[in-house]
């Protein structure tokens, strides 16, 4: 295999965009990534799409070739990759796949949702989709519910408290406030979300033992990477970033046939994939970007990633370690919980942080002296997970 | 009594729902075609407050339930104080309309 360069990031900022069409966000997202990298009038050989469901959401399908067309990247090769929250994660293994083999010298993946074209409980059941459709969706299942299944047993098994589960929303928040593509950008208290008069108000309970500010906001956006050989890459004299490591795994679709319904255990399968390609270990990651769908997520993926022991996440979450500053930062950008969560655009979103961070491009938030970055991408509830291993070339 | 059917493989015994074509864990494909038992326990719930489109509802609490002979559900958890390891006794009801249509599933009540 061919090393692969990402040669350019960009997306635009996550929020509810009402007077933008999808294909229309990929495409500015798209443009941000090329310019980037730089690319001029060069050829892009193939584009591949992270998008999870633009059928039900805004009513259109084949959007990786309408995106060619309103980018004028014809005849490049284009698919839609869809695997759930997963879909920009997996869109990216598929770039990865074409330029390491050959098949394509340069590539453009975009992820990108809207799904603020529907209303919130609209919102709700379209995601729900992904769930068993006759032993769980039935029942008004719903991904927070899953979540809240799932973080009921966390919290009786590891010790892991309602403090702890906002103190990954304070800080993610508080990073979110240093990232200007973030969706969320408000400082929250442990006072306002646990312990005032009015905390229930503020942070009322979506699926107990789940509340609203354990939960990412549901956003429209895109994100893009250019990908592309070592050899073009320094044409283009860009900064040398390289996907090193690229780890994919899959669970049982319901959460009740796990035999430890606690165990993330693509998680940890595709993470150990994705270092052991790189040819590194968890210890040598020194920024993280985690899928924080919600708040239980970023503690129980540093587990299962192998950057902690199992039950010890919220004890150096607690210990400051996952902030700015500490010994493994996680959720720079301020993660899906700030930044924002357009399913698609999320995989993809998190590549283009680890790229500006490994480059030293990531302003108030940047990451000192990061050389190595690792990315999750959580689809379904855990059923298909992708990890990522980043490095920057001296 | 619930109406689910659960499986379990002829070759190494495991109990599976929903189904598989190959067990999860011998990858054989011949199961003994089972009913659940009519009582289990609660291994956790959530209360939902926000349902998807479709409810007109608030509050639903959700469970998984290991029934006595092993099989493991989601279903609609009908206790007022629902707790870890309670004893709950299997029905069959309607749990949501979709269009003008009733969709049966499994609901738990206190046993």
């Amino acid at each position: 295999m061919r090393p692969v360069v990402v040669a350019g990031a960009g997306m635009i900022p996550f929020e509810r965009r009402d007077e933008d069409s999808l294909v229309g966000m990929m495409a500015v997202a798209g443009l941000n990534a090329m310019d980037d990298a730089g690319l001029g009038d060069r050829a892009v050989d193939a584009v591949y799409v992270g998008n999870m469901a633009s059928g039900l959401f805004n009513h259109q399908v084949s959007v990786a070739s309408a995106l060619v067309d309103r980018l004028s990247l014809m005849p490049a090769a284009a698919d839609r990759i869809e695997n759930g929250p997963a879909s920009g994660g997996s869109a990216i293994k598929n770039g990865f796949l074409a330029v390491a083999s050959g098949y394509a010298d340069i590539v453009l993946v975009v992820g990108g949702e809207k799904m603020r074209e529907v209303i919130g409980p609209k919102a709700t059941d379209i995601v729900a989709a992904m769930t068993h459709p006759s032993a769980e969706y039935i029942y008004g299942v719903t991904l927070p519910a899953l979540a809240g299944l799932f973080t009921r047993l966390y919290m009786e098994k590891y010790g892991v408290t309602r403090e702890h589960l906002t103190m990954v929303a304070i800080k993610n928040q508080e990073n979110g406030l240093l990232n200007p593509y973030a969706h969320i950008r408000m400082k929250i208290t442990m006072e306002g979300v646990l312990t005032h008069p009015q905390a229930h108000i503020n942070s009322p309970i979506v699926a107990d033992p789940l509340h609203l500010y354990d939960c990412c906001p549901v956003s429209d956006g895109a994100a893009a990477v250019l990908l592309t050989t070592e050899e073009i890459a320094k044409e283009l004299n860009k900064p040398i970033v390289t996907i090193d490591g690229v780890g994919q795994a899959t669970d049982t679709h319901t959460l009740q046939e796990r035999s430890d319904p606690t165990d993330l255990k693509a998680v940890t399968v595709a993470s150990e994939r994705a270092f052991s390609m790189a040819g590194l270990k968890p210890k040598d990651v020194d920024v993280a970007e985690l899928h924080d769908a919600f708040t239980i997520l970023e503690i129980a993926e540093s587990e299962h990633a192998g950057f902690f022991p199992k039950g010890e996440g919220a004890k150096a979450l607690e210990a400051g370690e996952t902030r700015i500053g500490g010994k493994l930062p996680i959720n720079p950008s301020g993660g899906l919980k700030a930044r924002g969560h357009p399913v698609g655009a999320t995989g993809v979103a998190q590549a283009v942080e680890l790229v500006w961070q490994l480059r030293g491009e990531a302003g108030d938030r940047q990451v000192k002296k990061a050389t190595t970055g690792f990315s999750l991408n959580f689809g379904g509830f855990g059923n298909n997970v992708l990890a990522f291993v980043l490095r920057r070339k001296s | 009594m619930s109406n689910i059917t659960a499986y379990k493989c002829k070759s190494c015994g495991l109990v599976m729902y929903p189904h598989h074509f190959r067990c999860l864990q011998c990858h054989k494909r011949e199961f003994e075609e089972i009913t659940p038992s009519e009582k289990g326990k609660l291994l956790t719930f959530t209360i939902v407050e926000q349902l998807p489109w479709g409810f007109d509802e608030r509050g639903r609490v959700l469970g998984v339930v290991e029934f006595d002979n092993g099989v493991k559900a989601l279903g609609v958890i009908l206790a007022e104080s629902p707790k870890i390891g309670m004893k709950l006794k299997a029905g069959w009801d309607s749990v949501r309309m979709i269009g003008d249509q009733k969709v049966y599933g499994l609901t738990f009540e206190p046993a």
